[in-house]
């Protein structure tokens, strides 16, 4: 015991530094992995760090969960807590004894705000493992070399305003990045229970989280994983930004990074959204109470246990029982970029610009390293004609172009000042048949199950006038989402489920409300004309105000109402995947068999529970709704779409857009942007005077030219 | 030597003003009692005996001279005595008995009650009356943001929109004065002044999204702005504490909402604000002090007026200023002040009437308003050494900030400020050299804001108003709902509203250098023309704002030009056209881009004042 003993001094630390904001940084400072860091730029790592020793070491790990413990303990709280990598592979999940095992979800606990019914609000049997690691998974996929994102920055950027609570602003960047990485995604590869950790990118079991408490995990400056905390029985967010949240989650995870903290000059209260700075943590070292912790051989089995999570972590004792939970273990996190991480840089030869140089980039390789989406020619027969499908050359010519773009695009919420834009790029048909994916280096790892979202979501509402799988027939068959109530607390499930008598939504009034808001009765039906929909035009429709911001207006038609919208019930978007989520909480519970790979057309708690019916294809990890995507066409014949995700949400935007312009002007042959005429900006939205934006180019575009006005015009 | 020079100039300047208090025992100070109902000849004023007569020079003792004899071969001096009537106890009737008849229409008729040419109550109660209308046609375009959630037009698809602005305002300003005492020589013993300004504005823009948070409020699908204000400029109590010498000098106190201005060229504050204030002058006006406290109010978003119907900022400041003239030379001002701006904001969120957010600003962290206490050391000159007319201000401000970083704690705020305008006048022209810099803040992440801020400037300098950067607000877009600089504002701050907003001492700072130069081509024409280089004193935190890498320093050249015409070679009727350009640099490219060309500003101004 005493051999093991390790003393972090922290008391000792915040008493040299005192309290002011002299010592803040010096403190943090000591928090941060002090090896040295091997980039070819002073500045810091920028993307060249991440090597094949630099990953969460098993002995890493058990000191990161002693950490995190000796605080819970000190501040006498139960903890769950999860340890992810880079990509997605869960670790470890530490429990410690009495620590609460269901968790509520809302927006609302300890606030003023009314409730909120529908949707996520108030369920409140969600397993605390699956919030654990989905704090975890959010930490490590918004993070990297050039960014540190955690919950809390998460938090701030997916809700009705940004910053919240400054009435009438404009919704975060990221509003709708919560339901993203589902379990129920056909992209995210699964835990295999006969494999250590190995390709990613993983699922997350809730969607990206925004409570705080989940923070990235850092080595010599490249992000190897992150921690994940709860200890509050509240999944949630913070509504109220104005001041400093204390919040014991947080607090618990902060001590559980400590020797391990992302750098101070990579975090996001250095980085700027249209000049606001993202929040990275409330809390400071100088909080933590703790001053030593045991090690974790003298924890586990002691004051917790390590415990598995069916489908995520099992610690290689395959099975859920108590016995089994004292003999799992800590699992050493992948490398990333190494082929075990699921991501590795593309071969030059066919990844190059015009003028054959490398574009430096990345793809996503199977567990044997067997790119997963390398470019081919579309499945599909846009205008039952088989020429007019995208051909394998002309993806891999989008995908370059966007790779190209990205490269010279100046990066939003990256360090250094005037850094390359980082993203992940997706190029489907109109089924939404993956054509390609590719990655710039250190992209975040959300974008890349984001950007499939998006550029699915560009081609499902650009689709009316389709003659087969019309958007608005493949909506209104859907099985409506039923809502769980909340069950009687303590949570005894035993007692069975109840669904909420309201409100009851059908996706047939999505599809009307749309058609009736933008005066165009035919939207989305199969004799419909025209229109296409990027996903900043969708993302409009998408808002719980219209136009995005000011409170006065109406929801938008695929939103909701007062009383029933929040960040865990956004509208369509939620409800589409809602009944696969709640089969996914209910695999994890041991009470149905895991979710399938498509989120949508689950029956949910019916009376044939959790069966398949009439699910979209084209939509199969969900839609997306904020921007960075736009349909592709051939004339005025819809063909494909591209989605981008991973930097600024006007970066986004202009890869995609930019990268069809350029690619049709390399083609000759048609191909090209959605003609001007009929994207969604031309619609005229009765008795609104309000126009839908079409893509939105960023200021400052490009790092090494000073032209701002790229866009308009083509 | 310098120090020497001072200490014998300081030497003198006691000399006299002991004399002067020697002889100030002599002196009667009532004048009332001398009315006499005669003209005394001139005659009589001659002869041979020693006279004594209270004659007065500045800075001399009563003197006694000898009256020369009376010399019958020169022109004869009127020898009769001019009777005039009965006694008359004041000028104003006079006036009066010479005929002249009240017009309440001209401002110069010599017996107007409404310029208090005679009391309106009592024999020493007077009224005046100023009214104003001050109309304002201001074209402009710089880069505005195309809009957020929607635009004006399709196909919208940068971020950088038209930026074609069309102000309209117009001023309407009647200011009563009532006060007690001689019209003349005397100060009041009362004043009171009461002054409202109603104004109406509109605004016309080509994007959305600029003149309301709601991009649909307001007329022709939002991009029209029409609005109304009555302020409230001066409402103030003046009571003369006392005077001090023969030479009327004085101490006074004033209440309530009053102009103030911290220097002689606006750079720290001018404005008019709720507050106390103690002021007089000393030794024959040689020294003029000022202790003051103000406590500000809330200003109207779209009038920049005073609104009443607020409740009192929690921000105080205080001035102690003392100018002394002919220091230290003659016909030069110097001015030394201490100001201290204590805000206790923290904590608060308030919005503008058109719904954006004006504390906190909307910047960096945004959680919450700041504290500050800021201590302002300045010194200030007027005048001219020679030929060369100098006027300047040097600030050095230091104090502390909430830091909105870390829990529980501070910024140090260290910063300073050098404007000087250096002129020299030949007949009709005057050109003048402008220099100013303004600290600059280097990092905006390291708790120590090194940017200048004033507390509510309006600098009349290198152009004023007719300059294209101090007149205009150009937006920081895409770095926070911020202008580079507040509208006739220098510094380029970065507030969220100069009015309304807080101090922000984490901005880019400035340095500017000037030419131009004021013609009086006419006796009613003037005309001017000013060309100022201006550069970002430091970078970094506009870097920082916009994520952006190396933006240039160089903002660019702004070069103005200005008419006044004033047909009657009065004020009350001036009418001002002005127009400037902004020549981009590499700076202005960098945040617009360089395919942005030519903002500009056009101001045509008429004033009419009764």
């Amino acid at each position: 015991m005493k051999n093991n003993i390790i003393y972090l001094f922290l008391g000792f630390i915040a008493l040299l530094q005192g309290c002011g904001a002299e010592g803040g940084s010096k403190s943090e400072q000591l928090a941060v992995d002090q090896t040295q860091v091997l980039s070819e730029s002073p500045a810091g790592c920028i993307g060249d760090c991440a090597s094949g020793n630099l990953f969460l070491t098993v002995s890493d790990i058990e000191l990161i969960i002693s950490q995190a413990v000796a605080e819970a303990q000190a501040r006498n709280l139960k903890a769950t807590i999860a340890i992810s990598d880079r990509v997605g592979n869960v670790l470890a999940v530490f429990r410690m004894t009495g620590a609460d095992e269901f968790i509520t979800i809302s927006s609302t606990a300890n606030t003023l705000l009314d409730d909120v019914s529908g949707g996520l609000e108030n369920v409140n049997i969600i397993p605390d493992t699956m919030v654990a690691i989905s704090k975890a998974i959010t930490g490590a996929y918004l993070s990297t070399e050039g960014n540190a994102f955690s919950t809390r920055t998460a938090s701030q950027i997916i809700q009705e305003n940004f910053n919240p609570g400054e009435d009438n602003t404009p919704s975060g960047p990221l509003f709708g990045v919560q339901f993203s990485q589902l379990a129920c995604s056909d992209f995210s590869l699964r835990f295999n229970p006969l494999s250590l950790p190995s390709a990613g990118p993983r699922r997350s079991p809730l969607g990206l989280s925004a409570d705080p408490g989940g923070l990235p995990l850092y080595k010599a400056g490249t992000p190897v994983g992150a921690i994940g905390v709860i200890t509050d029985g509240l999944y949630g967010l913070d509504k109220d930004i104005n001041g400093f949240d204390l919040d014991n989650d947080e607090l618990v995870a902060l001590a559980g990074t400590y020797g391990f903290a992302a750098p101070l000059n990579r975090r996001g209260d250095v980085i700027t959204i249209v000049g606001k700075t993202a929040r990275f943590i409330d809390a400071v070292v100088s909080d933590i109470i703790s001053t030593d912790a045991m090690s974790f051989s003298e924890i586990n089995n002691n004051v917790g246990a390590l415990v598995a999570v069916a489908g995520y972590y099992d610690g290689k004792q395959q099975g859920l029982s108590a016995d089994r939970n004292i003999h799992r273990v800590v699992l050493p996190g992948t490398a990333f970029g190494q082929p075990s991480s699921g991501i590795v840089p593309a071969d030059p030869s066919i990844f190059k610009n015009q003028a054959g140089e490398s574009l430096d980039a990345f793809i996503f390789v199977d567990d044997n390293n067997n790119n997963r989406f390398p470019a081919r020619t579309a499945l599909d027969t846009p205008n039952a004609e088989l020429i007019n499908r995208l051909t394998q050359p002309e993806v891999q010519e989008i995908l370059n172009q966007a790779i190209s773009i990205a490269n010279k695009t100046r990066a939003q919420i990256r360090q250094p000042n005037g850094s390359q834009a980082r993203v992940s790029i997706s190029i489907v048909d109109t089924q939404g048949n993956i054509l390609a994916m590719g990655r710039t280096r250190d992209a975040a790892i959300f974008g890349s199950d984001v950007s499939l979202q998006k550029a699915r979501t560009a081609v499902f509402f650009s689709g009316t006038g389709k003659r087969e799988n019309a958007p608005a027939d493949l909506l209104n068959n859907l099985p409506p989402p039923l809502y769980l109530a909340a069950l009687a607390e303590p949570v005894n499930l035993s007692n069975g489920l109840d669904l909420l008598p309201s409100p009851k939504p059908k996706f047939s009034d999505y599809v009307n409300a749309l058609q009736l808001f933008i005066g165009v009765p035919d939207a989305l039906e199969k004799e419909g004309s025209y229109a296409a929909f990027s996903d900043r035009a969708g993302g409009n429709l998408s808002r719980p105000n219209f136009p995005d911001g000011p409170v006065k207006g109406p929801h938008g038609p695929l939103s909701k109402p007062k009383g029933e919208w929040s960040v865990f019930s956004v509208g369509l978007q939620s409800d589409l995947v809602y009944n696969a989520l709640i089969q996914h909480v209910a695999f994890v519970l041991g009470a149905a068999p895991d979710v399938g790979q498509n989120c949508t057309g689950n029956t949910g708690l019916s009376n044939s529970p959790f069966s398949k019916q009439n699910t979209i294809k084209g939509l199969a990890n969900g839609i997306q709704i904020f921007p960075g995507s736009v349909p592709i066409y051939r004339g005025d014949i819809l063909i494909g779409g591209i989605g981008v995700s991973g930097d600024g949400v006007d970066q986004d935007d202009m890869i995609s857009f930019l990268a069809v312009h350029q690619a049709s002007l390399v083609l000759n042959n048609g191909l090209q942007n959605a003609p001007s005429d009929i994207r969604a900006d031309k619609i005229d939205i009765p008795g609104q005077d309000t126009r839908l934006r079409y893509v939105n180019c960023p200021q400052a575009p490009f790092i090494n030219t000073d032209k701002s006005e790229v866009c308009n015009g083509l | 030597m310098g120090c020497k020079i001072n200490a014998l100039l300081f030497v003198i300047a006691t000399c006299v003003i002991g004399e002067i208090s020697a002889a100030e025992v002599e002196v009667d100070l009532d004048v009332e009692e001398k009315n006499t109902t005669t003209i005394v000849p001139a005659n009589l004023l001659c002869g041979q005996a020693e006279k004594v007569t209270n004659r007065r020079i500045p800075g001399r003792v009563v003197d006694e001279y000898q009256l020369p004899a009376c010399d019958d071969e020169k022109i004869k001096p009127w020898r009769k005595t001019i009777e005039l009537g009965p006694m008359m106890p004041d000028r104003w009737r006079i006036v009066e008995a010479l005929g002249t008849e009240t017009n309440l229409f001209d401002p110069y008729a010599g017996h107007n009650p409404l310029k208090g040419d005679l009391p309106v109550w009592g024999k020493d109660w007077f009224y005046s009356l100023i009214a104003i209308s001050d109309s304002v046609v201001e074209p402009r375009n710089f880069p505005v943001p195309v809009g957020g959630p929607t635009t004006s037009r399709p196909d919208s698809l940068d971020t950088i929109g038209d930026g074609d602005i069309t102000i309209f305002s117009q001023n309407i300003i009647l200011e009563h004065v009532v006060y007690k005492g001689d019209t003349v020589y005397r100060p009041p013993d009362y004043e009171f002044r009461f002054t409202t300004v109603f104004n109406f504005n509109q605004v016309h823009t080509d994007e959305r999204g600029i003149l309301n948070i709601d991009p649909n409020l307001g007329g022709s699908a939002g991009r029209r702005r029409s609005d109304r204000f009555l302020g409230i400029q001066a409402a103030f109590v003046d009571k003369h504490l006392r005077n001090v010498s023969t030479r009327y000098d004085f101490d006074s106190v004033r209440v309530g909402i009053q102009p103030f201005s911290s220097d002689f060229r606006g750079f720290l504050f001018q404005d008019s604000q709720f507050g106390v204030r103690f002021f007089g002058n000393r030794e024959n006006n040689v020294f003029q002090y000022n202790l003051a406290w103000f406590r500000r109010l809330e200003k109207d978003t779209n009038s920049g007026l005073n609104d009443v119907s607020q409740g009192l900022r929690d921000d105080d400041i205080y001035f102690a200023n003392l100018y002394w003239q002919d220091f230290p030379t003659l016909g030069f001002v110097s001015q030394f002040s201490v100001t201290h701006n204590r805000n206790r904001e923290k904590g608060q969120v308030e919005y503008d009437v058109n719904g954006f957010i004006v504390r906190p600003s909307s910047l960096f962290e945004e959680r919450f308003s700041k504290d500050y206490d800021v201590t302002y050391l300045g010194y200030s000159g007027d005048g001219h050494f020679g030929r060369i007319n100098l006027s300047t201000s040097v600030y050095y401000a230091l104090g502390e900030q909430t830091s909105s970083r870390f829990r529980d704690a501070k910024d140090e705020i260290n910063s300073f400020f050098v404007a000087a305008e250096f002129s020299i006048d030949f007949d009709w022209i005057r050109p003048k050299f402008s220099v100013l810099w303004s600290s600059g803040d280097d990092d905006a992440f390291d708790n120590k804001a090194k940017g200048f801020d004033a507390i509510f400037e309006n600098p009349q300098f290198a152009g004023a108003d007719t300059s294209f950067f101090i007149r205009q607000n150009i937006p920081l877009i895409g770095g926070g709902s911020v202008a580079l600089s507040g509208r006739n504002g220098i510094i380029p701050s970065l507030r969220s509203s100069k009015e309304q907003g807080q101090s922000n001492f984490i901005n880019p700072g400035l340095q500017l250098m000037g030419i131009g130069f004021d013609a009086d081509i006419l006796p009613e024409l003037r005309v001017s023309m000013n060309a100022n280089q201006l550069w970002f004193d430091d970078t970094s935190v506009l870097e920082s704002l916009r994520q952006q890498s190396s933006i240039s320093k160089n903002f660019g050249q702004d070069i103005s030009a200005s008419l006044i015409w004033r047909p009657y070679q009065s004020q009350n009727i001036v009418v001002r056209l002005s127009a400037a350009v902004l020549i981009t640099g590499a700076g202005f490219d960098d945040l617009y881009g360089h395919d942005y060309t030519h903002p500009y500003s056009i101001l045509a101004n008429l004033i009419l004042t009764y």
